[in-house]
């Protein structure tokens, strides 16, 4: 049996290192993918399967890890540019990241999102390989109850940081929530919500929701000017040198440990199986909000605010596949398609996998820790490039953006159906963003719905239909409380924040009042 | 004599489109609950339990309209969704435009609708000016191809086929045939 010690670790990184030349093209792809909205790593693995599997189980893992890590941060270039998240785990990205390009700092936002991504997708993997057996012990205290909290935790986090109104925010998500119930009862099978349209029988598809959303409602919004770029970003853009790409580099490493602690979060959400990107990367940017000294900087195009959701998600990739190899349940979409190929080629996952198959199961982290590294040599000098796009008049951008992503919204069902919803998502997501109701709010209430549910069955069912045992848990009752020091907390903040301002301002009047007097 | 007092007219929030959202969100959940009323219990809890809390964050929103409203404060004026009044029409056409694309995708196919929505849609967003009109008919041929080509022929994506596509693919199978 080959002993687990630091020499092994040593050895299995040169090894991985040597398909470099698988890994790179498998980089480039997953950047590609990752920007298109409806043409998830989880697609494209798909469409690849017959290639995956032909080429071994070693270097189809391979393959498959470089590729999930770059579209992962790919998916972070369409949010950036264009305010159009390429999966939902980038949906906090544009939060700051978009206003940075509309303020011509294209080229540095992009920066600190590889750099962000890179380093904190490279650190969390390292963390991984060190620590698997101690995180996953984490996942044997989160039941249904415990899950239910979580998913309401995650709904009220992104209401209080997505949405300027807490209010709007958590009506936004609860709708998202109601969204994402319509469909056939899983137990029952009875058609809820659906309007009588057969194709909501599944539910909610998210890519047309998403493209909705997000795209359609760009689209339709961009078209007031010629640009999306302001006047004072156009010119900073077109005079854009290798010193913005330095610059943005410069400014996530000078906030390294905003990258570490983010990105912890991010593994930690990931190791949570269906809990995902997206809620990682909202309770990231929340916490790195919570505890800013400049809270009111963030959606104007903070670096901080850029840098917390996408360490996070990158974080999240490592953080998925711990239960995949430890416990056998995929964390995701592209997880459970890993656990098919290992699968096809007669492996068990397990704690087993790491005694008796070390070089594999060891050997998916080390792809990944390499992936990231050859990520910062690879792709960080197209972020001056990547930039560019932004100077495109808006004149072709919006249809472009129109016709393509609607029908990247018909691709997974082939329902031309799905091109409506998607229309009708953008018309909601189009009312909602000119009234102050977050999008991403109700994308992730869309997401978390029918999970929601599914816990909700569970947890009955064991109670025999008692609704007190969502109070039953001891870890639950935890976060329960948690849940509503996040909701109060803000609101306590603010409160106490306009008490002072008054009393300020109180204070001047009677100095000017007093100095006009003496006068 | 005292300073003068600053003006008594102050310009009220626009808050009517405010609740529209609620109104939506308020109305999905009451078809949504008449759905399930006849769902044994356990079916019924999740969909109430986040019904009847966000029925509640809708009361609470439309009582402090309702309070900044009757305050003065704000109207029930519909400004964010209508302006700037200028693009209203140029809004309304190219959503006309996105919803003729999705009703002719399916007879039409990918590549011809894709072409004719780029060439209307730009030519609408530019005022019909025509010293970019060969720049567009060119830049929506390239893209409704190029996206054929890639999202169809090398992705193997399935895309609505149209009499282009059913060309297309005859051309390439006697390619291959040959």
């Amino acid at each position: 049996m080959q002993e687990v010690d630091f020499g092994f670790f040593v050895s299995l990184f040169g090894h991985t290192l040597s398909f470099w030349w698988l890994i790179i093209p498998a980089i480039f792809l997953g950047l590609i993918v990752g920007a298109i909205p409806g043409f998830s790593a989880a697609n494209t693995i798909i469409i690849l399967l017959p290639l995956t599997l032909a080429m071994g189980e070693e270097l189809g893992l391979i393959f498959m890890v470089a590729l999930y890590c770059s579209s992962r941060m790919g998916a972070g270039i369409p949010a950036i540019l264009v305010n159009i998240p390429g999966t939902a785990g980038a949906a906090a990205t544009p939060l700051d990241g978009y206003p940075m390009t509309k303020q011509g700092r294209g080229p540095q936002a992009l920066a600190i999102s590889f750099v962000s991504s890179t380093f904190g997708g490279l650190l969390t993997t390292i963390v991984v390989l060190f620590v698997m057996p101690l995180i996953v012990q984490v996942v044997y205290y989160l039941h249904s109850v415990e899950m239910i909290v979580v998913m309401l935790f995650g709904i009220s986090l992104i209401a209080t940081i997505a949405a300027r109104d807490t209010l709007k925010g958590l009506i936004a998500g609860f709708f998202g929530l109601m969204i994402g119930a319509i469909g056939a009862d899983h137990v029952y099978a009875t058609p809820r919500g659906t309007l009588g349209f057969l194709e909501l029988y599944d539910g909610v598809p998210l890519i047309p929701a998403l493209v909705g959303l997000f795209a359609i409602t760009e689209a339709f919004l961009i078209i007031e000017g010629q640009s999306i770029l302001t006047e004072k970003g156009k010119v900073l853009l077109r005079d854009a040198r290798w010193a913005e790409t330095f610059e943005g580099a410069r400014d996530a490493l000078k906030r390294w440990w905003h990258i570490v602690w983010t990105s912890l979060i991010g593994l930690v959400i990931g190791v949570v199986p269906g809990a995902g990107a997206a809620i990682a990367s909202f309770v990231a940017y929340q916490q790195s909000r919570t505890f800013s000294k400049t809270p009111e900087l963030y959606g104007t195009g903070h670096i901080e605010g850029l840098i917390a959701p996408e360490s996070a998600n990158n974080g999240v990739t490592s953080g998925t596949l711990v239960p995949l190899l430890v416990i056998g349940i995929p964390g995701g979409a592209t997880a459970a398609i890993m656990l098919v190929v290992m699968q096809y080629h007669g492996t068990t996952v397990g704690p087993d996998l790491f005694i008796q198959q070390p070089l594999l199961a060891y050997g998916v982290f080390s792809a990944m820790a390499v992936t990231y590294l050859l990520m910062i040599v690879t792709v960080l000098p197209l972020a001056r490039y990547m930039s560019r796009v932004t100077m495109i008049s808006t004149i072709y951008i919006a249809p472009l953006i129109i016709s393509f992503t609607l029908v990247g919204s018909f691709v997974p069902r082939a329902y031309v159906f799905d091109m409506y919803l998607a229309l009708g998502f953008g018309v909601l997501g189009y009312i909602a963003r000119r009234t102050g109701y977050h999008v991403a709010a109700i994308l992730i209430g869309v997401i978390l719905g029918p999970l929601l549910e599914s816990y909700f069955l569970r947890a009955l069912k064991m109670s025999q239909g008692d609704i007190m045992v969502i109070f039953s848990s001891k870890v639950g009752n935890v976060l329960w409380v948690c849940l509503a020091l996040s909701l109060a907390i803000p609101y306590l903040k603010d409160l106490r924040r306009k008490r002072t301002a008054m009393r300020d301002a109180l204070h001047r009047g009677e100095a000017a009042a007093k100095g006009g007097t003496e006068e | 004599m005292s300073a003068e007092l600053p003006s008594e007219k102050r310009e009220k929030t626009p808050v009517g489109a405010d609740l529209l959202i609620p109104g939506a969100a308020v109305a999905f959940t009451l078809y949504y609950f008449s759905t399930i009323i006849d769902s044994p219990w356990t079916a019924q809890v999740s969909a109430f339990f986040v019904g009847t809390i966000l029925l509640a964050l809708c009361f609470l929103l439309l009582v402090g309209i309702t309070r900044r409203v009757a305050r003065g404060e704000a109207s029930l004026r519909f400004d964010p969704l209508i302006s700037p009044a200028e693009v209203v029409p140029k809004r309304l056409a190219l959503l006309g435009l996105t919803l003729g694309y999705i009703f002719f995708i399916d007879w039409l196919g990918f590549t011809a609708t894709t072409f004719l929505f780029l060439m209307f849609g730009m030519t609408l967003l530019s005022g019909w000016q025509r010293d970019n009109k060969r720049l567009i008919v060119i830049l929506s041929a390239v893209l409704s191809i190029g996206g054929y080509l890639l999202f169809v022929v090398a992705f193997e994506r399935r895309f609505p086929e149209g009499p282009f596509e059913q060309f297309f693919q005859s051309l390439l199978s006697s390619f291959g045939g040959a």
